[in-house]
């Protein structure tokens, strides 16, 4: 069930409609269908009633002339003379019937102490004789209308309406009369009907919700890919109800852009105002004689510097200002590879196949740095190999180091946070190094998997989309 | 000494600008301090000066703008020392003709030595800078850009290279069929003398064939001069 139920607005309404629609000619067949059996009910007991008054009529006639007697006036009516009704408690009385055959037969000026009719499915058979229409039984055996072939079968039988009345005498004269289909058209005009109500609803309603989800979708994607400052104003369309959506949804991007606006220039201020103290205490350390107490302070403060430079390239990821270009991997993890052996360490790297993706380079090799970095850090070497797989190209840093815990491994993400318990300065970076390697790859559409490797040591994956 | 270099340092902020006059003056130069753009001018006007220490964010008029002014009107070569670290300021910065940047926090020492080799250069006259500033030259199939410092193939690819790397192939490309020994190769990249078994050169060059030759092992673009130098062969066009 939850498989047909439509996903979109659109959808959705159409469907509820359909169903409407469906319930609502449902309802409505069911009443043509009884008022068009009604209506074949009244035909029949119409034919009833006339067949009593004529017979009465002619009865009074013989009468008057003492030609015929009862049995003659009887000769061919096919009514019943009784002194029970041929209506008997278990069927089911029609009133209106009743009161549309007393209304007829008082207009004619015939009076009745009683009337009765009943519709039934079958005849008792002490009423088989008396039935009006019954002889177009024989219609086919009759050999002119045989010739006219099948197609002249009369209308089916769908039972009898017996008609009942009550002379002053107490004698019952009852008749019965088949009841016809007469419209078999009705469910081929239901149809048709239905259709055509359906085309009129749905076609407008179809457009109509094409009015209201196009704009609803433009907006969904835009949202979807909003980037601050970048994404432009949507286009205000559709309904009234919609177009007050996209107003709000666009002042609330120019809000969100501008706050991140604020965010940076307050950063650019904050690392501006950081950063020139920390230069004047850099120049000063010069005067500090002893060759290790200033060694110290130097390295101090390019620690700080390098914080300082981490947070704020992570404060400003996705505003970055440089381009992206196609870039020859190979050389970019050269570069990187070279910085970490002109300081003695052990990074090897075998220049494979060309292998292009398109970075901002100086991001991405600061995020490599900072992989290749905590390899050294931890492990004595690292082994850096490229792989290609489908769209991604993965830049693979193996180190020979005791690797991670695997519950620790999503900690290692978390800001300030070192593979070691201590805080100690002397071994770790800023804290920042994988946050940030891991943002910049994410801003570049790609991502950074840490996994133990089976042989020991860990392994950084570094996965760009190519 | 009888000439002193004389250095002009403009920043706004004293707690910067004072201890480095210090130094400076420690170091053996004289040097006049100016807190805005505009006492900067004045001081333009009043002394010969043989290079200026720029800050770029400054109240009132700011340090490009100076700069600009600095370099249409003199021949004065100019250092920016800028707090702000974003790659398009750097780029900024050269392209209105600096000589070098430096980023706060700055090492004093690296500062003096970049100065004196700004001024080695300046006393031998011509293009003061290492190459252009802005302009890029094209080179078997390679484009070298000078304002982004990079290099593209021929596909427009980027290659990625260091800075002394860099700096090298400027060299190389600038002076092409030039044969430079490592001595002056080290003198127009880094200005400074070579050590006695120096591998510096040699380890830049290949790190650089690596990078752009089709077979580093017989090198086409960048060829080994017997007698121990090196030439960039090929045509070079100037953009």
């Amino acid at each position: 069930m939850k498989r047909l139920w439509p996903n979109s607005l659109v959808g959705q309404l159409l469907l509820i409609v359909a169903l409407m629609l469906l319930v609502a000619q449902g309802v409505n067949s069911f009443l043509l269908y009884r008022g068009a059996q009604n209506q074949n009910l009244l035909e029949a007991s119409t034919s009833s009633v006339a067949r009593i008054a004529f017979a009465l009529e002619r009865q009074s006639t013989y009468r008057r002339g003492e030609a015929g007697g009862a049995n003659g006036g009887r000769r061919g009516t096919r009514l019943k003379y009784g002194p029970e009704t041929a209506v008997t408690e278990d069927m089911k009385r029609l009133p209106e019937l009743e009161a549309r055959a007393g209304q007829a037969f008082s207009n004619m000026g015939i009076g009745f102490s009683d009337i009765r009719a009943a519709e039934v499915r079958r005849l008792t058979p002490d009423m088989t004789g008396h039935v009006i229409g019954s002889n177009r039984g024989k219609w086919r055996d009759n050999p002119i209308n045989r010739s006219m072939g099948s197609r002249a079968t009369p209308l089916e039988t769908k039972g009898f309406v017996i008609v009942s009345a009550r002379r002053d005498d107490g004698q019952w004269i009852s008749v019965a009369s088949a009841v016809r289909e007469r419209n078999p058209m009705l469910v081929r005009t239901l149809l048709f009907q239905t259709i055509i109500t359906y085309l009129l609803m749905l076609i407008p309603l179809v457009l109509l919700g094409r009015y209201i989800s196009r704009p609803l979708k433009t907006l969904t994607a835009t949202a979807r890919s909003f980037q601050p400052g970048k994404t432009e104003t949507l286009e205000e369309q559709g309904p009234p109800d919609t177009r007050e959506l996209i107003r709000a949804f666009n002042d609330m991007s120019g809000r969100v852009s501008n706050m991140l606006n604020e965010k940076n220039v307050m950063l650019g201020a904050i690392g501006h105002d950081l950063r020139t103290p920390l230069a004047a205490l850099r120049v000063r350390i010069e005067n500090v004689d002893d060759d290790i107490e200033r060694e110290k302070m130097v390295d101090g403060i390019e620690d700080m510097d390098q914080m300082l430079d981490d947070i704020l390239s992570l404060a400003r990821l996705g505003r970055s200002s440089e381009q992206s270009n196609p870039v020859d991997i190979r050389s970019m993890i050269e570069t990187v590879v070279d910085e970490f052996t002109d300081l003695g360490h052990q990074v090897r790297y075998q220049r494979g196949e060309k292998q292009i993706a398109t970075v901002r380079e100086t991001l991405i090799r600061r995020a490599l740095r900072n992989l290749i970095g905590n390899s050294v850090l931890y492990g004595k070497a690292a082994d850096i190999s490229v792989e290609k797989s489908g769209d991604k190209l993965m830049i693979i840093v193996d180190d020979d180091g005791p690797g991670i815990p695997d519950e620790k491994i999503d900690a290692m993400f978390e800001p300030f946070l070192r593979g070691e318990e201590s805080r100690n300065r002397a071994t770790g970076g800023s804290g920042l190094g994988l946050t940030l390697a891991r943002a910049i790859a994410r801003d570049h559409g790609g991502d950074i998997v840490l996994t133990n490797r089976p042989g020991g040591g860990l392994r950084a994956t570094l996965s760009l989309p190519a | 000494m009888v000439n002193k270099t004389h250095i002009l340092l403009v920043d706004d902020e004293a707690s910067l600008r004072e201890p480095l006059a210090d130094y400076l003056i420690k170091q053996g130069y004289k040097v006049q301090q100016a807190a805005d753009a505009s006492l900067a001018r004045s001081l333009l006007n009043a002394y010969d000066f043989d290079i200026i220490l720029l800050d770029i964010m400054m109240p009132g008029e700011d340090g490009l703008s100076l700069c600009r002014f600095v370099t249409d009107k003199t021949d004065i070569p100019v250092i920016f020392i800028s707090a702000k670290t974003e790659e398009t300021e750097r780029i900024i910065g050269l392209e209105l003709g600096a000589d070098d940047y430096v980023t706060k926090p700055f090492s004093p020492r690296e500062l003096v030595a970049r100065i004196k080799v700004i001024l080695r250069r300046a006393e031998k006259g011509g293009s003061s800078n290492n190459g252009a500033t802005g302009g890029a030259y094209q080179f078997s199939g390679w484009t070298l850009k000078c304002d982004k410092r990079s290099l593209i193939d021929a596909d427009g690819v980027n290659v990625s290279l260091s800075t002394g790397e860099y700096q090298m192939l400027l060299a190389l490309v600038s002076r092409a069929g030039q044969v430079l020994n490592r001595d002056q190769l080290l003198d127009i990249t880094q200005g400074r003398e070579a050590h006695a078994f120096d591998r510096a050169v040699d380890n830049q060059i290949s790190r650089l064939r690596r990078k752009i030759e089709a077979d580093p092992k017989n090198p086409e673009i960048i060829k080994t001069v017997w007698g121990g130098g090196y030439m960039l062969a090929g045509e070079v066009k100037s953009l």
